[in-house]
This record gives C-alpha cells, sequence and structure tokens, in this order.
C-alpha cells in the first residue's frame, strides 16, 4: 500500500474544506453587529426592556424621550432585570432602586449629566447639578425638605424631551406653565405661605409679548431666575438682571440719585416702582404718581416729578401738533417727507426721554424733551409758513382779476369799434 | 455803422398789415379758407362760407354780416359747453404731459404735477372744477332744451347730441376720477363699477372693456386711453352733430322774444371775452376752493365715507333694495336709452301730446332722480 491517497479520500478531503469553509462563513456573517450608530426598530423597544408588558404607559412616555434612542434603559435609572415579566424577579437584584425618592433624583441625572466625557459628544452642559446646589430648590432639599422641585418636576420623570421641542414642558412658552404648576397652585401657595407668581407674571408685559405676540426673545420665569439655579435676584442685582435687555434704563437709572439711595434703604431698585412679576407696559400718567409713593406729596421731588411729567407732557403735544400740521401739508400737497422724517425723530427723542426719566435727573431728561419739543415747533412752524405762500397765492388773485377785467375792456373796445372800411 | 439802413427811408409796415400779407404769401400754397371753414363746424362761427374765396375776403365779408349772437341766455348753454370743452383739453393736455397711467406711477406723477410742477396744482385744480362746470352746463342745457319743448320736429337730432353730450360728460368723469389713483379715487371707481355692474348688456360690455369685474392695474391705462382719446373724440363728434344740425334746423327761437342779432366780429370778441372770464372764474374756483389730495390706493384699505360718484348714487341706491339687481339695473337702462329717444316715443302718440303732461312727467322723473340719490348718500353714510 502507498502513502498516496486514493481518489475517493481526496475528494471527500476536498469537500469537507469545502463544508468547513462554507459553515465558518455562515457563522460569519450571522456574528455580525448591527451598525450602532443607525438604531433599528428593535433596539427602540428594547430600551424599555419587557417593562411596559406591565407598565405600558411608562414605557410609552420614556420612548417618546431622546434618552430611549440614546441607549438608556428603564433599568438605568430604577435598576431590575427588564429581561422578564414576571415581578419578583424583574423588581429584584442589587441595582434594584425602584421609585425614586427625591432627594435620590438629582444625584441620579447628575450621574450622567454631571459627566463631562457623556455629554460632551451632545455639546451638553454639566453644571446643572452644581448649578441646582446653589437654587433656594437645591438648598431646601439638602436641608430635608422634599416640598420642592427636582430634575422630574420640571422635565417629567419619563417623557423627557429636549428644551427646544416645542412639546417640551420646558420649551420657552411652556416654561410659565410648568412653574405654575406649584408657583400658581392656589392651594400650595397658601400653605407654604409663598406668593402666586405664575398669574402675576400672566398679567404682565412680559407675558403679553409671550403670549399674544409670540415673541420667544420676551423673558419668562428662567430668564430674570436662572434655569437651574433658580434664586430670586436680591436687592443690587435686580437692576443689573432687568437692564440685561434694559440696558439703556439701567445705564441712566445707575446715573441718577435713587441707585445709591435706594440701596442705602434697602429698597429693590427696579421692582420698587414697576413691580416685580406684574410689570406693566409704561403708562405716561403714573410718571409723577408713582413719587408719592416713597416721597412726601409736598417733598420737592415730588415737585420734581410734576415737573419732568409736564415736560414730557409738553413735548409730546408739541409733537402731536406738527403730526397734525403735516397731514394738512398733505392734503394740500405740500412736500412733506422731509417733515415727517423729523416729527418721527422728534418722537425718537420723546421716547428716548422716557428712557432718561429713569435718571430722575431734569438736565438728562430736559436734553430730550426739550430737543423732541423744538424739532416739533419748528415742523408746525415751516408748515405754517409754507401754507402762508399759499395764502399769497390767493392775494394774487386780486392781481390776476386786475389783468382780465383790462383784457376784457380791450376786447370790449375792439367789440364796440366801427369797422375799418377800405 | 454808416452801412446802417436810414430810419424813415422806407414807409412803416403796420403789424396788422405784415400780418395779412403772410396769410396772403400761404394763400398761394394751400386753401386756409377750407382749414378755416372745417373751424367753423365748432362753433367758431355760424354762418355759411365761400371756401373758394380768400381767407381776408371772407373774413372782411363775413365780420360786417349780421349773425345771431349765441352771446346771451340761453344760447349761451351750449357755447359754454364748447368752450369748457375747449379749456378742458388744454389743461387736460398740460397734465397729459407729465402723468404716468400705470398703477405704479399713476399717483406718483399726479403728486409730482400736484406739489412740484410750478403752477401744476391750478392746470389740476382748473382740470378738476373745470369737469363740475362742464357737467353742470350739460345738464342745465339738456334741462332747458327739454323744458321748451326742443325735442319736437325738427330738432330731435339737436336733442340726441344733447343728451348724448350728457352720458359723454358723465363717462369721461367717471374714467376721469381714477387717473390720480389715489384712495378716494380708487373706491369711488370699484363702487361705480358695482353700481354699473348691475346693469344687463352695458354691465358685460364695460367689464369687458377695463378688464374684469374687478379694477386691476390694467384698468388703468385703458380708463386713460378712453378719457383722454376715445370719450373726447366721441364728445367732438357730438358737437359737429350738434352744430351741423342747427345750421339746418337754425337757432332755437322763443315768439316773445325775438333773437338779437349782431355781427360776426362782435360775435368773435364776445366769445374771446367769455371764454376769459370762465377762464378767471375756474382759476378763483381752483384757488379759493382747492380739492382736497388724498392719499395713494390701498386695495386693503377702504376709507370711510367713499362713494360712488354723485350721478350713480340713485342707482346705488336702488341697489341696496334687495331684489335682483338686474331689475333696477334693466330699470335704469330703460330710462337712459328712453331719453335720446323722447321725440320718437312721443311720435307714437300721433304729434298730438299735451307738452305739459310731458314737462310734469319729466320733473317726476328728475324728482324721482333727485331723491334716490340723497337715499344714496345717507345710505353710504349708514
Amino acid at each position: 500500500m502507498s502513502g498516496r491517497p486514493t481518489p475517493f479520500a481526496r475528494r471527500a478531503a476536498v469537500l469537507g474544506a469545502l463544508a468547513l469553509g462554507l459553515a465558518l462563513a455562515a457563522a460569519a456573517v450571522r456574528s455580525a453587529p448591527a451598525p450602532a450608530d443607525a438604531p433599528g426598530e428593535e433596539m427602540l423597544t428594547a430600551a424599555s426592556g419587557r417593562c411596559g408588558v406591565c407598565h405600558p404607559r411608562d414605557r410609552v412616555a420614556f420612548e417618546k424621550s431622546p434618552h430611549a434612542t440614546e441607549g438608556l434603559h428603564c433599568t438605568s435609572c430604577h435598576g431590575g432585570n427588564d429581561q422578564t415579566d414576571k415581578a419578583s424577579t424583574a423588581h429584584s437584584g442589587a441595582s434594584w432602586r425602584g421609585r425614586l425618592t427625591k432627594p435620590e433624583i438629582p444625584k441620579l441625572c447628575g450621574s450622567c449629566h454631571s459627566n463631562p466625557k457623556l455629554m460632551q459628544p451632545y455639546d451638553l452642559p454639566v453644571d446643572q447639578y452644581a448649578l441646582y446646589q446653589t437654587s433656594v430648590h437645591g438648598q431646601r432639599l439638602a436641608k430635608g425638605d422634599t416640598r420642592v422641585a427636582v430634575c422630574s418636576d420640571c422635565h417629567g420623570p419619563h417623557e423627557i424631551l429636549a428644551p427646544n421641542d416645542p412639546a417640551s414642558s420646558v420649551y420657552v412658552t411652556n416654561i410659565p406653565r410648568t412653574c405654575g404648576r406649584c408657583h400658581g397652585d392656589s392651594a400650595l401657595v397658601k400653605a407654604e405661605g409663598i406668593r402666586d407668581t405664575y398669574h402675576a407674571y400672566l398679567t404682565s408685559v412680559h407675558a403679553k409679548q409671550l403670549f399674544d405676540a409670540g415673541n420667544l426673545s420676551a423673558p419668562t420665569c428662567v430668564s430674570c431666575h436662572g434655569v437651574h439655579g433658580a434664586t430670586p435676584p436680591e436687592g443690587g442685582d435686580v437692576n443689573k438682571v432687568c437692564g440685561r435687555c434694559h440696558t439703556a434704563e439701567r445705564r441712566y437709572f445707575l446715573a441718577g440719585p435713587h441707585a445709591s439711595g435706594m440701596s442705602r434703604g434697602g429698597l429693590a431698585e427696579c421692582s420698587s416702582c414697576h413691580g416685580d412679576h406684574a410689570i406693566q407696559a409704561s403708562v405716561t400718567g403714573n410718571l409723577a404718581a408713582d413719587c408719592v409713593e416713597c416721597h412726601d406729596k409736598n417733598s420737592a421731588e415730588a415737585k420734581l416729578g410734576d415737573r419732568l411729567l409736564a415736560d414730557y407732557r409738553g413735548a409730546s403735544e408739541e409733537i402731536e401738533q406738527a403730526s397734525k400740521w403735516v397731514d394738512r401739508a398733505d392734503a394740500v400737497p405740500i412736500e412733506t417727507d422731509d417733515f415727517r422724517a423729523r416729527v418721527q425723530e422728534a418722537r425718537t427723542y420723546l421716547r428716548e426721554a422716557m428712557t432718561a426719566a429713569h435718571s430722575v435727573r431734569p438736565d438728562i431728561m430736559g436734553s430730550f424733551t426739550v430737543r423732541a419739543r423744538s424739532t416739533g415747533a419748528e415742523v408746525t412752524e415751516e408748515i405754517q409758513k409754507e401754507l402762508g405762500n399759499i395764502r399769497t397765492n390767493k392775494l394774487a388773485l386780486i392781481v390776476f382779476w386786475f389783468y382780465v377785467l383790462v383784457t376784457v375792456g380791450i376786447l370790449r373796445r375792439f367789440r364796440n369799434a366801427r369797422p375799418q372800411g377800405r | 455803422m454808416s452801412a446802417s439802413p436810414k430810419p424813415g427811408s422806407k414807409p412803416a409796415v403796420p403789424l396788422s398789415e405784415r400780418l395779412w400779407r403772410a396769410l396772403a404769401w400761404l394763400e398761394q400754397r394751400m386753401n386756409v379758407t377750407e382749414l378755416f371753414s372745417f373751424l367753423t363746424h365748432f362753433g367758431v362761427i355760424y354762418t355759411p362760407i365761400d371756401t373758394q374765396r380768400p381767407l381776408r375776403e371772407v373774413l372782411r365779408e363775413i365780420g360786417s354780416k349780421p349773425v345771431v349772437s349765441y352771446a346771451r341766455w340761453p344760447h349761451i348753454l351750449g357755447l359754454l359747453t364748447a368752450i369748457l370743452f375747449a379749456l378742458q383739453a388744454i389743461s387736460g393736455t398740460l397734465l397729459a404731459f407729465y402723468y404716468h397711467p400705470t398703477a405704479t406711477m399713476a399717483y406718483e406723477s399726479t403728486r409730482t404735477i400736484v406739489r412740484d410742477v410750478p403752477l401744476g396744482w391750478l392746470v389740476h385744480q382748473v382740470h378738476a372744477w373745470g369737469s363740475s362746470l362742464l357737467m353742470a352746463v350739460v345738464f342745465v342745457r339738456i334741462v332747458r332744451l327739454f323744458w321748451d319743448g326742443l325735442y319736437r320736429a325738427p330738432r330731435e337730432v339737436l336733442w340726441f347730441s344733447g343728451v348724448m353730450l350728457g352720458y359723454l360728460v358723465i363717462q369721461i368723469d367717471f374714467t376721469g376720477r381714477l387717473l390720480p389713483w389715489d384712495i378716494h379715487s380708487y373706491w369711488a371707481a370699484i363702487r361705480g363699477l358695482e353700481v354699473i355692474s348691475t346693469v344687463p348688456v352695458v354691465g358685460p360690455v364695460l367689464a369687458f372693456v377695463v378688464g374684469g369685474k374687478t379694477l386691476s392695474q390694467d384698468s388703468l391705462p385703458r380708463f386713460y386711453v378712453l378719457h383722454s382719446l376715445v370719450l373726447p373724440g366721441l364728445y367732438l363728434a357730438m358737437v359737429w352733430v350738434t352744430f351741423a344740425s342747427m345750421r339746418r334746423v337754425g337757432l332755437s327761437r322763443t315768439d316773445e322774444a325775438p333773437p338779437a342779432t349782431t355781427t360776426f366780429r362782435k360775435h368773435l370778441a364776445d366769445l374771446a371775452i367769455i371764454m376769459l372770464l370762465l377762464f378767471a372764474g375756474l382759476v378763483t374756483l381752483a384757488t379759493l376752493f382747492p380739492f382736497h389730495f388724498h392719499g395713494a390706493a390701498d386695495p386693503y384699505a377702504t376709507p370711510k365715507g367713499v362713494q360712488p360718484p354723485w350721478y350713480m348714487l340713485a342707482l346705488y341706491a336702488v341697489d341696496q333694495v334687495p331684489v335682483p339687481g338686474w331689475i333696477p339695473g334693466l330699470l335704469a337702462l330703460i330710462v337712459c336709452l328712453a331719453i335720446p329717444f323722447l321725440p320718437a316715443i312721443l311720435k307714437r302718440t300721433g304729434g298730438r301730446f299735451d307738452e305739459r303732461r310731458v314737462r310734469i312727467a319729466g320733473v317726476a322723473v328728475f324728482a324721482v332722480w333727485v331723491v334716490l340719490s340723497v337715499i344714496g348718500v345717507i345710505v353710504e353714510r349708514s
């Protein structure tokens, strides 16, 4: 017997190798991992595992949240085992936390949201937990008071949406209502002895801008109080907070005597006159009326308020007068583009005078009221002069009729002259 | 200096003689008299002339020829319709130099005329006042012709052309009102079109002409062409018909007062005086009582107190009655068609009709029209 393999054995070896190769290739295909950056449908349902069998409502809410698509599971927060629908097995194990208590929640959320490595791919800030601990909510929680807002009270426990999602409870137009769930709850505010700031805010010019005018830049609760570090601005800081938007008003306010006087007297700067939450659009008539809230009725300060108001009104009336003259000139018509521009300019001065009134200094405010008033008066005067030229046209009629009658006389002589015979 | 001709070396030729010589030079080259005879069709002169003779001879002959004077009541009404039309044509031509008949430029250009062009405001106001005056004169003339029974044979054509002048002057006014394209003219035109669209036949025809039932920017150039070309052309044609008919049937005369006669020379002077006084009157009205200038047309803002032009108020009032719009429209159409053909209608009575009854019927129609117009104003205000 030679050592050479028989043809049958060779064929068998080739077939065997082929079969092995096929089997290996099939195994390789089977074990290939799904692409990680495109979660399939099975992965979405996998987020809640089998918890949804008993907790369908929580499952639906959770799966709307971006958390569900970013690799979080029910067990990430609640612990336990999500691969069984047997309650005793599911709600057990070393990781089982069950329903979280209020003090646990900020810590749990912070365990991811304070981790720069985890948040960096989403470009999310990591200071929320630190800020929360500086807030009145956080400080009271630290003292053991659990009747405060934690993460889930504002963001929702399961249906946590991004703040730029209009369905989110922390979307800009939803923020007042979210805060108002506690700060506008009449029973709760009475029990806690705090003010119903939500309903006060709803009457404010800020809320009208936000809800009626659709101005998404209008301030909500968090614009002044901070987001996670929600704290009422302290006296001395109020002008800084308001001045973030009302820059010119703040500049004039700081230039006037009220800034130092209010800080000495411990008065909140802007809100002493404007109120805090129910801030109304400025009413000219209230300008001087509010002075007597603090100053004596016969004091020099109250009289100064009356004088500033009188200056403002005088300028305002002068501008209205000029505006009426412009309309009259338009009906003639006289070229009014320049006059209109100047009336607009005067209105701008008047608007600036209202802002400058925050300095309560007649020299500062007066520089605007005087300019507004004199611009209005100049326009009125110039239009009256031009309309006076039209009156001159009427006088020119006398000369015109003189020449007409002279011509008629000549024509009558021609008419009655004897025809010249040849 | 020494080469200059000495004064008095030639006999001085008076200016009038030089003009006559120029005319003679021209007459050797063309028939000026024929041109002049053409002008007589529009009321310059009321006498037949021989177009084969030189103009100087013709003028000398007719200058001393006795002609019937237009220049006194009631014949002056016809004269005024011609003179006022001439003044309107002159002021309208001046306006057309600056006016742009496009929706984007109409208001701007009107404002330029009124505000920036020297004396543009005067031309504009004279044109506006002239239009009102022309309408008044044309209407008084129709009333006068009716009252004196001047629709009877052989003056049916005069009556027809007189009424047609009235209709044309209304249409010229209506199309002209829109042209400034300001907020009042725009909405008045819309109201007017609403009224007209209720009239059968006329409404659809008009919609075809202006390019739809609603006012669009395409309407403006069409209104402009109608206002400045088509309708004035028809008006001139009717003036021509009036004078052509008058040459046959003569001026109307009443039995009590025989017509005053005058010479052509005096007639021409009267004509010049009337024209001058009319122009002076218009300038005075325009200066003392100018029309207001309104803001630009805005399709999205209906101003308060906008109403159709006054001559449409009666139909506007009737249109408020809750019946199908074509019923008052048809009635108005029948009345409007009946007026120019009044002689034909009266002829059906066999020529024996009581003139007093016709007068009473006319006064009744007029009274109804006035009452409806007043109601139209009240309807608009409320």
